[in-house]
């Protein structure tokens, strides 16, 4: 027999545990930023690495790459999420096959090919970049939104729709609620993609941290390839992180 | 027992000692081989590597053909991306050789930041620097496919401008420039640039593009005007562009040469003979001739290669 105190103790320190878990993403990006720190100091660097390998050049990619990264996202929630919604509200297998195969071609399709063609047709810059993450980036959402929805129990929808709600009402504050911790996850999801696909818009003038990694991989300088690799890498590490504890928090109660 | 031993052991080593001269025997029977202009380098096998460009594809294709002609029997190998990893085949002896840069080894390997302008003098500084890395150079041909800035031929005549001189003196509005992100960073690249010719612009005007998209971007003149491109490019003339002259002679020269493993020439010294009759006739304009035909015209490196050295005479 376990005494009531010992319970409560032991939900305690599982408590505790979970809070240390929480925090392990946070401490892998500041012990391995610390260390890229550590080791770039301890170089001797030429000037070749030095014009990349600077405060200001680190935190104006940083922020490029950041930016990109997050307008992108934004974009996708805006479009996927209404597209999913639309497209398993219209009870359309069509228009639901579509849509996810769009999302796939988009997936599919080599970010870096998409990105130079439609520099080569439009232009160059950020919007063409913003384009070629958000094509490879929208997948996972417009997917999780539409399974999120589909996996609402046929229960729960007829007692709400018995209650006398209307179909909007359903969807509004049953369905999408219900759904709302898989959207969530596809979002994280594409947050990620974003951070590492952002690295292509080097090859057309929008920046973020691929300008680091090409120019270190062209001219060998591997404390170069290693400090932006490792910046994507801790960026990616903390976008998922800050994700993550948003959705716990906007996780409807007794979810 | 220990006689018994003695014995084993004198027969093992009789019998390894006829298979090697057996074996001996049957590769000196099939380097018996001789091309059509010679069998000099009877029993040199193995790859000739390249980058991922034509110019690169072509050159690989020219020595493996004129090589194999005078007894080797040497492949092409086109499949690697990047310099760095065709250098890195070279050093883990996994080519027998390819065609590298004076400046590009001596910035990108060997870890110079300023290169040196007298192109002679760089090239004896590369050969006798690489010597450490068990590589030699053979002497280079002529052509240099250095950086240059290039503009679309009307805008040119619009602008009044032939050298980068011209250029510096263009107002801000005009003076926008494509470059790729590792030229953005060498000493021998923008940021000497704009020391040498005194180029002041908003950091704006200063365009970062990968290589390919530089060329239709300077033929759009969107978003820039002048871009970096390489001097042997097939696709300078293809697309009407204009070529800035250098005028105050401060882009490094890259002229290109056969590299090789150290002992593989030491072992095969025709090569360097053969290559000799090869090499000075790749000019920068020969070589643009050679790259548009590939890059522009869509023709095989190999069949280009192949078409050239029937040309000059030096393969039937």
């Amino acid at each position: 027999m376990t005494s009531p105190a010992a319970v409560l103790l032991a939900r305690k320190s599982a408590r505790r545990k979970n809070v240390v878990k929480q925090f392990v993403p946070l401490i892998i990006v500041v012990v391995s930023l610390g260390a890229l720190f550590l080791w770039l100091s301890m170089l001797h660097l030429d000037s070749i690495e030095q014009r990349t390998l600077n405060p200001s050049y680190i935190i104006a990619r940083v922020r490029e790459h950041i930016g990109l990264t997050l307008l992108a996202s934004a974009l996708v929630a805006l479009i996927a999420i209404p597209a999913g919604i639309i497209a398993y509200a219209s009870k359309s297998k069509a228009f639901r096959g579509i849509a996810l195969a769009l999302g796939n071609i988009g997936q599919a399709t080599p970010a870096v090919g998409l990105i130079i063609l439609i520099a080569i047709w439009w232009q160059t810059g950020f919007f063409t970049a913003l384009i070629a993450i958000v094509a490879y980036s929208i997948l996972p959402v417009l997917r999780n939104t539409l399974v999120g929805l589909e996996q609402v129990s046929e229960d729960v929808r007829n007692s709400a729709r018995g209650m006398g709600m209307t179909r909007g009402q359903v969807l509004r504050q049953i369905e999408l609620p219900l759904a709302s911790p898989v959207i969530l996850a596809g979002l994280r999801t594409s947050l990620v993609f974003a951070v590492g696909v952002a690295t292509i818009a080097t090859f057309i003038n929008a920046g973020g941290l691929g300008d680091m990694i090409v120019n270190g991989l062209k001219l060998q300088r591997f404390p170069v390839i290693v400090a932006g690799a490792v910046l994507v890498a801790s960026i990616a590490l903390l976008i998922d992180w800050l994700a993550g504890l948003v959705q716990e928090a906007v996780r409807p109660r007794g979810l | 027992m220990t006689h018994m031993n003695r014995k084993i052991t004198v027969g093992v080593a009789l019998a390894a000692v006829g298979l090697l001269l057996l074996s001996g025997c049957s590769t000196g029977g099939q380097s018996a081989q001789s091309g059509s202009e010679g069998s000099e380098l009877a029993g040199l096998s193995g790859e000739i590597g390249s980058k991922d460009f034509a110019e690169q594809y072509i050159l690989a294709y020219i020595t493996t053909d004129i090589l194999n002609a005078h007894g080797a029997d040497l492949t092409a190998n086109t499949k690697l991306v990047g310099s760095a990893n065709t250098r890195a085949a070279l050093t883990d002896k996994k080519f027998v050789g390819y065609w590298e840069y004076t400046g590009t080894a001596w910035i990108t390997y060997l870890k110079n930041t300023a290169p040196i302008t007298d192109p002679q003098k760089q090239f004896d500084a590369v050969k006798s620097a690489d010597e450490a890395n068990g590589i030699a150079w053979l002497d280079p041909a002529p052509l240099n496919n250095t950086y240059t800035f290039a503009v679309r031929s009307s805008e040119a005549k619009k602008l009044g401008v032939k050298t980068l001189s011209d250029v510096a003196k263009l107002p801000a509005s005009d003076q926008t420039y494509c470059i790729e992100s590792e030229f953005s960073t060498r000493d021998d690249g923008w940021p000497g640039v704009e020391a040498a010719y005194g180029i002041t612009v908003p950091k704006d005007n200063v365009k970062l593009l990968d290589t390919g998209v530089i060329y239709t971007a300077t033929q759009k003149g969107d978003p820039c005007n002048f871009g970096e491109v390489f001097a042997t490019d097939g696709r300078i003339k293809a697309l009407d562009l204009t070529v800035m002259k250098d005028d105050k002679n401060f882009f490094a020269v890259y002229q290109g040469a056969l590299t090789l493993q150290a002992p593989i020439l030491k072992k095969y010294p025709a090569i360097a003979t053969i290559m000799a009759k090869v090499s000075p006739k790749l000019t920068t304009e020969e070589m643009q001739k050679l790259n548009a035909k590939v890059d522009v015209d869509g023709d095989e490196p190999a069949t280009v290669a192949k078409q050239w050295l029937q040309e000059q005479g030096l393969i039937k």
